[in-house]
């Protein structure tokens, strides 16, 4: 075949066929391309300002490495004037984050940034193998997906730094915004989908409420170009980044967006343009406000894109779980229906277990009656949280004391612990594996 | 399909009736045919509230339009309506409304829409039947002169047939998620056209849950998450003309059974058209978009059925702003568009920098989803 010459300078033969638009460009443009475009997403959302600090949450994965390496780029070419330092995050797993520590000692030393890492042992007064000691290894997934909701936050404020970025990338929105479509879960739609989200701190007083700024320089970058970006530019990274699959809902939205962007490589972003459009629609969204108070949408409860539930692993345990709750509510919702029925008729059947109107559970699902509810312009109820803080840490929290803070009480409690045999489960599965065992597990091999 | 094997029938008595033996189960509820019959009936019946026999006005007999499409969704909805209204006569000497049904010939598509159309009146004589060929889209439709734009035009002939300016646009599209988009948009639009020139107030769509959880992911993975409020919401459409999906709580799967148990005449009437059972194309050159959701679905459906059910009910809690219905409209898909948003460049997602500027402001007024299937401005002729 004849080489084609890179669509950008003309000159050089190209070698990369982009994955985002399937255009064919030289390894040089291809570099240039892909910083100058996250360039345009820092200056055109204001990421910035002049003289921040700003850590970047890094694992050692191909995400926060690239985040590391084109903002250090970037920062130089554009004199953004920002102190950039790494913050990592030691679950406290015996030889999990070895090999991912050290590749963020190296690249700490290779972009000239200070580095600090912080154990949940610091942060929390467990390390996570503690917390599996002590609860078992059932429920500590718990555990780690709440504390490590906070652990960046935590960190952060500990480093009197007021914003941390972190390495998410279009393929995680898209994900996340198909996700949360199955799971019905519009209030999470809402705070995942915006680029900058902020949490009150973990400050000494509860009250100061100075916001740590989180945002996600690469949300419209395709992690195909992440890993292309990473090759090309020889960047140093671990490519195990969480040992465990991910929950169900997770992974069968994960196995739609790589079959999507095989059959339109532009569909990934345009998941993200449709989240974008959709948090819009949700009932008591601050819509019309054009983007400018989406700094005020909490980061809370955003879902950190790496560690699901322990059930992932035994296929559809979630989805089965909640397929249950949901059914549970059909049954209630159906009888309380049927026994308002009952009430009107005059010969209506007895119904043994009636159960009254309204009875069912009010879970996160909520039925809609068959109200004749008017179309759209009605507003509908609102399923929205109000935002406050933990009374014990200052996070942010729709409950008076977070969750974190009401699991660590927990734990602390039963502090003289009950010895349970820790097993040695640790494993190294990497992210491609997992991927393609969701893959073929989820979709029937398309 | 007809004849599929209704997998997990007991030797159990029917849950329902506690009579007979059942002969499926239905939501880990083993039913008898009869029951079954009756809990499909009733959950299409119930969505029909609003149809009810009128009393006030009897002089004036309503008209609702049901696109036949000969699957099985649009088929059992006939059905059942048909049944409806004859109850209704019985019941009260009247009915609640009277029914056109329409069937769109597709190009290239094998079909005898005559002989469809025969053995449909046969089955259900009462009711108005009328084809028509998706291209008449372009001689319906008023305004047709935005949809026409769209249309690549020849150099030399300003006028052609519709036919063949269907056949034009269709071959200028690149992908076969385009080609699949576009069809099912000029289809339903052609569909509304119809409806309100047959003085139809309302269109029923066969829609079961299954298929309407599908558009929701469908439509939001090609761009138009801005336009879910309207696509599987019962009531007002953007269209000047109501919108009611009837079967939207009967699982895609529960419609298949139920066809396949039915009586011969009415399941000779269904002839799915597109490609039938769905499956997972070789090439993804062939793949849609709709395909793959469609594949998705019809898996989640076996084991988690109330998991689709929820999707469409988590669809149905968006939102439209206040007088959304007047943002400007997309011409070609025709959905109001949020701040007249149109095209794909101009959001954060889109990272060209200034030299690109042109391409910014767009000289079409398609929104973003009908952007990505109709990526480059088909004409150069009528420069904006
Ligand atoms: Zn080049
Ligand atoms: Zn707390
Ligand atoms: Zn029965
Ligand atoms: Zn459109």
């Amino acid at each position: 075949m004849a080489p084609s010459p890179c669509a950008l300078c003309k000159v050089n033969r190209a070698l990369i066929l982009r994955p985002k638009d399937h255009s064919k460009l030289c390894k040089t443009c291809f570099i240039i391309v892909f910083e100058t475009e996250i360039h345009h997403t820092i200056t055109t959302n204001v990421l910035f300002t002049r003289g921040e600090r700003v850590a970047i949450g890094a694992s050692g994965g191909k995400d926060s490495t690239v985040l590391a390496s084109v903002l250090k780029t970037l920062n130089e070419r554009y004199d953004y004037g920002l102190d950039l330092i790494l913050l990592s995050i030691d679950e406290g797993i015996k030889g999990y984050r070895d090999d991912s520590l050290e590749t963020v000692k190296r690249n700490a030393e290779q972009y000239g940034m200070e580095l600090t890492i912080l154990g949940y042992e610091e942060l929390y007064g467990w390390t996570m193998d503690q917390v599996v000691e002590q609860v078992g290894k059932k429920g500590n997934c718990t555990y780690c997906g709440v504390f490590r909701r906070q652990a960046l936050d935590r960190g952060a404020s500990r480093l009197g730094v007021k914003h941390v970025v972190t390495g998410h990338n279009a393929d995680d929105i898209a994900e996340t915004v198909l996700m949360n479509l199955l799971r019905g879960d519009l209030p999470r739609l809402s705070r995942t989908t915006s680029i900058i989200t902020s949490t009150p701190s973990v400050s000494a007083d509860p009250l100061s409420n100075t916001n740590i700024k989180r945002s996600k320089p690469l949300k419209y970058a395709y992690e195909k170009e992440i890993v292309l970006y990473a090759h090309h530019k020889n960047l140093d990274y671990f490519s195990t980044e969480c040992i465990y699959s991910p929950e169900a809902f997770r992974g069968s939205a994960r196995a739609l967006i790589k079959n999507l962007e095989r059959v339109r490589p532009s569909a990934i972003l345009d998941v993200v343009r449709s989240g974008e459009d959709m948090v819009k629609l949700v009932p008591g969204s601050d819509e019309g406000c054009g983007g400018v108070c989406s700094s005020s949408v909490p980061a809370a409860e955003e879902n950190e894109g790496g560690c699901g539930s322990a059930q992932g692993r035994s296929t559809g345990g979630e989805m089965a779980t909640v397929e249950a709750q949901l059914r549970h509510n059909e049954i209630a919702a159906a009888d309380s229906l049927e026994t308002e029925i009952t009430a009107k008729s005059v010969n209506g059947k007895g119904n043994g277990n009636g159960k009254q109107p309204g009875q069912h559970e009010s879970g996160t699902v909520i039925l809609s009656n068959d109200k004749k509810a008017k179309k759209g312009f009605v507003p509908k109820k609102a399923n929205k949280q109000v935002m406050g803080q933990c009374k014990k840490c200052g996070y942010l929290s729709s409950q008076e004391v977070c969750k974190a803070c009401v699991l660590l009480e927990g734990l602390n409690k039963a502090r003289p612990k009950n010895k349970i045999e820790v097993g040695d489960e640790v494993q190294d599965v990497s992210l491609n594996s997992v991927r393609d065992e969701m893959q073929a597990t989820s979709i029937g091999g398309a | 399909m007809p004849g599929k094997h209704v997998a997990g029938a007991p030797d159990e008595p029917c849950r329902r009736c506690k009579d007979k033996i059942s002969v499926l189960v239905v939501r880990s509820e083993p039913l008898c045919h009869e029951c079954f019959a009756r809990y499909v009936h009733t959950k299409c019946i119930k969505r029909l509230e609003s149809f009810r026999v009128n009393f006030g006005a009897p002089e004036q007999q309503r008209r609702i339009l049901v696109p036949l499409s000969f699957g099985v969704s649009s088929v059992t909805l006939l059905h059942i309506l048909d049944l409806h209204l004859k109850t209704q006569k019985s019941k009260t000497g009247r009915t609640g409304f009277a029914i056109s049904v329409l069937y769109i010939e597709e190009p290239d598509q094998p079909l005898e829409a005559e002989e469809l159309l025969h053995k449909a009146r046969k089955q259900d004589p009462d009711h108005q039947y009328a084809s028509l060929p998706l291209h008449d889209v372009f001689r319906l439709i008023p305004d047709d002169a935005s949809i026409r734009n769209l249309v690549p035009q020849l150099e030399h002939t300003n006028d052609s047939s519709p036919q063949e300016q269907l056949a034009r646009l269709i071959d200028s599209l690149t992908s076969a998620t385009a080609r699949a988009d576009v069809l099912t948009t000029l289809r339903t639009r052609l569909i509304v056209e119809h409806a309100k020139l047959a003085g139809c107030d309302s269109i029923l769509w066969g829609d079961s849950t299954t298929r309407l959880a599908q558009r929701t992911l469908a439509e939001t993975a090609k761009g138009r998450g801005f336009s879910l409020p309207w696509q599987v919401s019962d009531g007002e459409s953007p269209f000047g003309i109501n919108f009611h999906y009837p079967l939207r709580d009967v699982l895609k799967k529960e419609l298949i059974s139920y066809i396949s148990m039915s009586e011969p005449g009415l399941a000779a009437l269904v002839h799915e058209t597109s490609s039938g059972v769905t499956q997972a194309s070789t090439s993804s050159k062939n793949t849609t978009i709709d395909d793959l959701m469609k594949q998705y679905f019809e898996s989640v459906e076996e084991n988690f059925p109330s998991i689709v059910a929820n999707v469409v009910r988590t669809t149905s809690k968006f939102e439209v702003r206040p007088g959304a219905a007047s943002d400007p409209r997309c011409s070609l898909c025709s959905m109001p568009v949020p701040g007249g948003r149109f095209g794909i460049h101009g959001w954060g997602g889109d990272q060209e920098d200034g030299d690109n500027i042109s391409s910014v402001k767009p000289t079409r007024n398609i929104c973003y989803g009908c952007t990505r299937s109709i990526p480059k401005l088909a004409t150069n002729t009528n420069g904006n």
